[in-house]
């Protein structure tokens, strides 16, 4: 929902360690000022957040979205369609849920050691540090549509970069597909690698800048070696940060539309039909918006575990 | 600490090579896509078709091909206003609720704080739907168009930039001293005057970052902008989208990347102005910890 939500996630970081005092006046509170946030805020997200699990429980369809109050009520039909192993829908439902877990958890583990370890030597003295840090941000600012326009050049038959180095390498032949089958899932996983690891790179980096250097020192005088000094210091002091990055980037890469949306269309090949695309062509193409309803809602209380972990460290030293 | 200094410096020099050696890594894994990116930019029509990896002569005239190949004019042109006006309003509208949320206890105020975060978590096709329905519902029981209007937009993205822009700044809030606050206060100003004279050029350097990620947050949405947008408001997500995907063509790559090109530059160059407020909002919060 954010941009990548890094914005948030980076805020968050910084609010952790701000706790502190906070000034207030026992005076008249200016409501005036928090309204024109709240209003919309209300309208534009709370309302439609209920909404949906009201539209899961209707038939609601192209020919009564006009009148909505009168799509028939069909409880948990779409649910049990779904989620019921012989139901109708259980195979599109179940291939979908594990599409979407294992290319989230798949790439959040790659990102974790790429993104630390840019963390740790751009945090350390180099030459051309501000350059490179600078640089190190750039696949994750390009648009994700942009990001996913480039991947597909990358990876078509034949004439993609992907096929002409495996072909050069003698690893495979040219013309292997990336796009359609079961290779599409490490293509998407490529793709967002690429462009999501500078998020775990960013919070490792704003967690290792907190660590005073005589920490360091003091160690070094001690004669611990790099490694030790790592493990034993390093690592737990970055882990609280870190686990809140995970937590986010699972719950990013697990709604995130535009990257398979545009690498694959409409219709993709199984194994990349994440949640996000099926409600999509669900809702918006055949127009089985109680159905497509049913999905998100699924997909948020599939997403609840990192979502609670988020919340809770997120407020840590935030008591007041 | 001198004897620490001392060790550090003898330190460096001989494991220097490995870490410069990894950072070359790096930039190589970094730029290797966008150097792919602007050789297929640069090809012929029939190069970029077969996939050539040579660039026998740069062909610059693609940058001013794709102006007519994809409506880019139009596409720029809406991007442009619907995510200027996402980033100020939302940016203004943000301070104004932080302030409050800063400098006021007031009933459900930790449920609200708590909303803000959550919201971050919830799928933005989640509320798709349901935001399309309640846009329709409104269109038809008052004669108000909304679905392919730029305020439409605008209005979904402000919304969905106003979390964390509100949680931003009221951190940075928090941290500006109150006392210039009631000194204005003392002197007669009113709350309007001392939110606008007082704390608004205190707090430009958050508001230039909720600016640009609230920007970034409109100028990158492929999502809403595909089911929200008209033909004349179609901005550059799904304008791009529509070229790739489109069956009756096959897609000029050269021509693609180059308006890809075109498209990331202005977010590229917005975040890195404003990467240094970036690392220093993050150095001040672990400072005060």
């Amino acid at each position: 929902m954010s941009i990548k939500g890094a914005g948030l996630r980076i805020a968050v970081a910084a609010g952790m360690h701000a706790g502190g005092d906070s000034h207030r006046s026992p005076i008249r509170v200016p409501y005036w000022l928090l309204s024109p946030s709240l209003i919309p805020l209300t309208v534009v997200v709370f309302i439609p957040m209920a909404f949906a699990f009201y539209i899961s429980l209707t038939g609601l369809n192209q020919n009564t979205i006009g009148d909505w109050t009168h799509a028939p009520f069909v409880g948990l039909k779409h649910y049990v369609d779904g989620l019921d192993p012989r139901g109708p829908l259980a195979p599109s439902f179940y291939s979908s849920i594990k599409a979407s877990v294992v290319f989230s958890v798949a790439t959040t583990l790659f990102i974790l050691p790429i993104g630390v370890g840019a963390a740790l030597l751009l945090n350390g003295h180099l030459r051309g540090r501000t350059f490179l840090r600078a640089v190190m941000l750039l696949p994750y600012i390009i648009p994700t549509f942009v990001n996913g326009i480039l991947w597909r050049l990358v990876f078509m038959t034949n004439t993609g970069i992907a096929d002409q180095i495996q072909a050069a390498l003698h690893l495979g032949p040219r013309d292997t597909f990336w796009l359609i089958g079961p290779r599409s899932l490490w293509a998407l996983i490529v793709a967002d690698v690429w462009a999501s690891w500078p998020f775990i790179y960013l919070m490792a980096l704003a967690a290792l800048q907190t660590i005073p250097a005589d920490v360091y020192d003091a160690a070094r005088i001690d004669g611990a070696t790099t490694f030790r000094t790592f493990r034993r210091i390093t690592l737990p002091l970055i882990t609280p940060t870190l686990g809140l990055g995970i937590a986010l980037s699972t719950i990013n890469h697990f709604n995130n539309f535009a990257l398979p949306y545009v690498m694959f269309g409409p219709t993709p090949p199984d194994e990349v039909n994440v949640m996000p695309l099926n409600i999509y062509v669900n809702s918006f193409i055949t127009f089985n918006l109680g159905l497509g309803a049913a999905m998100s809602v699924v997909a948020l209380v599939i997403m609840l575990a990192p979502a609670v972990i988020y919340l809770r460290a997120a407020r840590i030293g935030d008591a007041d | 600490m001198a004897l620490a200094i001392h060790t550090r410096l003898r330190q460096a020099d001989p494991r220097g090579w490995w870490r410069y050696a990894v950072a070359l890594l790096y930039l190589v894994f970094v730029l290797a896509p966008f150097g792919y990116m602007a050789l297929v930019a640069l090809q012929s029509d029939a190069a970029a078709g077969e996939g050539d990896l040579l660039l026998a002569q740069p062909h610059w005239d693609n940058f001013t091909r794709i102006w007519q190949a994809v409506d880019l004019g139009l596409y720029l042109r809406n991007s442009l206003i619907v995510a200027t006006s996402t980033g100020a309003i939302s940016s203004l509208l943000a301070l104004g609720a932080a302030y409050v949320v800063a400098r006021f206890r007031f009933p459900f105020r930790n449920l609200f704080r708590i909303s803000l975060l959550a919201t971050q978590t919830v799928p933005g096709i989640l509320l798709l739907l349901p935001l399309f329905v309640i846009y329709i519902i409104i269109q038809h029981s008052i004669e108000l168009r909304i679905v392919g209007t730029y305020w439409g937009l605008v209005l979904t993205y402000m919304t969905f930039a106003l979390p964390f822009a509100i949680w931003l700044l009221s951190v940075y809030v928090k941290s500006l001293p109150v006392e210039l606050e009631e000194q204005a206060m003392v002197d007669g100003a009113n709350r309007f005057q001392v939110i606008r004279h007082v704390t608004l050029p205190l707090a430009v350097p958050g508001l230039v970052v909720t600016f640009v990620f609230s920007f970034l947050l409109a100028w990158n949405d492929i999502l809403f902008a595909s089911v929200l947008t008209s033909p004349e408001t179609k901005t550059l997500g799904p304008g791009l989208q529509y070229y790739v995907s489109d069956s009756f063509s096959i897609p000029f790559w050269n021509l693609l990347m180059a308006a890809s090109l075109v498209v990331a530059v202005p977010a590229m160059i917005l975040f890195l102005i404003v990467q240094r407020y970036i690392v220093a909002g993050l150095a001040a919060g672990s400072i005060k910890g």
